[in-house]
């Protein structure tokens, strides 16, 4: 039988600052984008003002499929922050997007995930124009 | 390799250590307990508090100051002090700092120290107060993520599909730590246990369990640095700082590390040993960081002691054991000493190379390793080799 899972905590909002703020204004939109780099089209998140690669600041949002495979998880047995309903699941999704690059996010399914599984992002509207990219099963929309 | 950093080998010396008690309530504030450690490390050095000329620590918001602890000790004028930011991946660049200052000339004697009530008051990562000031913990709070155990779970989970890593092999590890806390008197944890314990530990983190965890702690401890030529004159016998090395790397960060499995000590540890003109078969008695149990099992790969993903085998071995080829973490470490943020390790590699440690000594030890976090909460680690003089 496939294991039920709770909920992280629900009232944690993340703080933006000045490199963010965009990218969580769009990811409010349903919208998940990475930098590109207008000098050397290195992609990069999270977003920064500079290239890691080239070092230079011109750089423009390239809006990406949220895409990937899943590199680790953890099934949180404490509730950890108030509000949360054990256990839940936390995923680092390794980006198709952005070579070596590694993402937390939540878990949208109803067993553990597996070692280099693929998976895709799922918005979560939380409401108060803030959304969160929780992660699923690739195909799990596609079966029958 | 700067050359300078190859004239500062053996240059500097740990003269001093000093301890309050480890316990889950010390009832005093980190100020008071920062008092008693560095008073015990200056008399346990023949010095005193007239004697000091700089102060450092690390803190995370959490401790008292060297601004605050100099005048609390009457300290004239310090003419050198470090304030550093940070956890446990600065805990020994915070003494390597002080050994660079020693060495430069700019104070005879620093005292480093670090005071925490870990347990009473400032929980690492606890709840019931604000969030770090980081920018990447928008990315992971929001999902119910950022206490160390998650991260480092995250981590052990990822090392055990790579590798085939057990939980095991992680409970090895913590039952020969607590079988080394057993013999040493200043330890929290005293009770023996064993691998069926580990593993009816209850769940904190899957794959980690309670006894995956180090021990939230109230304590302190410090350490009294000199000239290698002035701690020939002291009262006890000089362990001398052979390599001192920080540095950068990836860490934790949202697309910061394309290998989780390998931690900034893997690009550290090369520097290391090339300032002190020693490699991993010439160390004798290894502290390394444990705030969980897959600290230790990472460093022992990338500190060279084993092959990449060979961690776990050879913890279960018996390799880290007191009478293994590698003893680790000798007084019990974070996970059954106590936990100071990474002080009380370079104390007890102090005590192994002074021949004092008692019922856990490591016979004829000569050479000791000891470490910092390796890199993946903050982007930072250090560590130290230090030498009988």
């Amino acid at each position: 039988m496939p294991e039920r899972y709770g909920r992280p905590p629900q009232g944690v909002r993340p703080t933006p600052d000045r490199d963010s703020k965009d990218w969580w204004a769009r990811l409010a939109g349903h919208e998940f984008a990475v930098q590109r780099c207008d000098t050397c089209h290195t992609a990069r998140f999270p977003p920064r003002a500079f290239c890691p690669v080239c070092r230079t600041e011109d750089w423009r949002w390239a809006a990406v499929e949220p895409a990937g495979t899943v590199e680790s998880w953890i099934v949180n047995r404490r509730p950890f922050m108030p509000g949360a309903s054990e256990p839940y699941i936390v995923v680092l999704v390794r980006l198709a997007a952005v070579p070596g690059c590694l993402i937390h996010g939540g878990w949208d399914g109803d067993r553990e995930p597996e070692y280099g599984q693929a998976v895709e992002g799922v918005y979560a509207d939380m409401g108060d124009d803030l959304a969160l990219l929780n992660w699923r099963p690739t195909e799990w929309h596609a079966s029958p | 390799m700067a050359k300078r950093l190859l004239e500062f080998r053996d240059r500097t010396a740990v003269v001093g250590v000093g301890y309050t008690p480890f316990t889950k309530d010390s009832g005093v504030s980190t100020l008071t307990l920062a008092c008693r450690a560095i008073l015990a490390a200056l008399d346990d050095a023949g010095l005193g508090p007239g004697d000091v000329e700089g102060l450092a620590t690390h803190r995370v918001g959490d401790s008292a100051a060297p601004s605050l602890v100099g005048p609390a000790l009457g300290l004239a004028d310090p003419s050198w002090y470090l304030d550093q930011f940070g956890g446990g991946s600065v805990s020994h660049a915070v003494v390597a700092q002080a050994a660079l200052a020693v060495a430069a000339g700019v104070a005879e004697t620093v005292v480093c120290y670090r005071a925490i009530n870990a347990r009473s008051e400032f929980r690492m990562g606890g709840t019931g107060r604000g969030l770090p000031v980081s920018p990447e913990v928008q990315y992971q709070a929001p999902y119910g993520y950022f206490a160390p155990p998650q991260q480092y779970a995250m981590y052990a989970r990822a090392h055990m599909q790579k590798y085939g890593t057990k939980a095991e092999h992680f409970g090895q590890l913590a039952v020969t730590q607590r079988a080394n806390a057993v013999k040493n008197p200043r330890a929290l944890m005293r009770t023996p246990i064993t691998l069926d314990d580990y593993l009816a530990s209850r769940w904190i983190a899957e794959p980690f369990r309670l006894l995956d965890c180090c021990l939230e702690t109230d304590g302190a401890c410090a350490l009294v640095i000199t000239t290698a030529d002035r701690a020939r004159s002291l009262r006890r016998a000089p362990v001398l700082i052979s390599g001192a090395a920080w540095g950068g790397g990836d860490s934790h960060l949202s697309g910061g590390r394309a290998d989780p499995t390998t931690t900034a000590a893997a690009a550290l540890a090369p520097r290391l040993y090339a300032q002190a003109g020693l490699g991993p078969a010439d160390i004798d008695v290894a502290q390394l960081y444990d705030c969980f149990t897959y600290s230790v099992i990472v460093q022992l790969e990338d500190y060279g002691f084993c092959a990449k993903g060979e961690g776990g085998p050879y913890v279960a071995s018996g390799a880290t054991a007191l009478d293994g080829a590698l003893p680790v973490n000798t007084h019990g470490g974070f996970l059954s000493e106590g936990y100071v943020h990474g002080v009380n390790h370079i104390a007890e590699a102090v005590s192994q190379l002074r021949g004092d440690a008692g019922d856990r000594q490591v016979a004829g030890a000569e050479v000791a390793l000891s470490t910092a976090q390796p890199g993946y909460i903050l982007p930072a680690t250090s560590a130290l080799l230090l030498r009988k003089g």
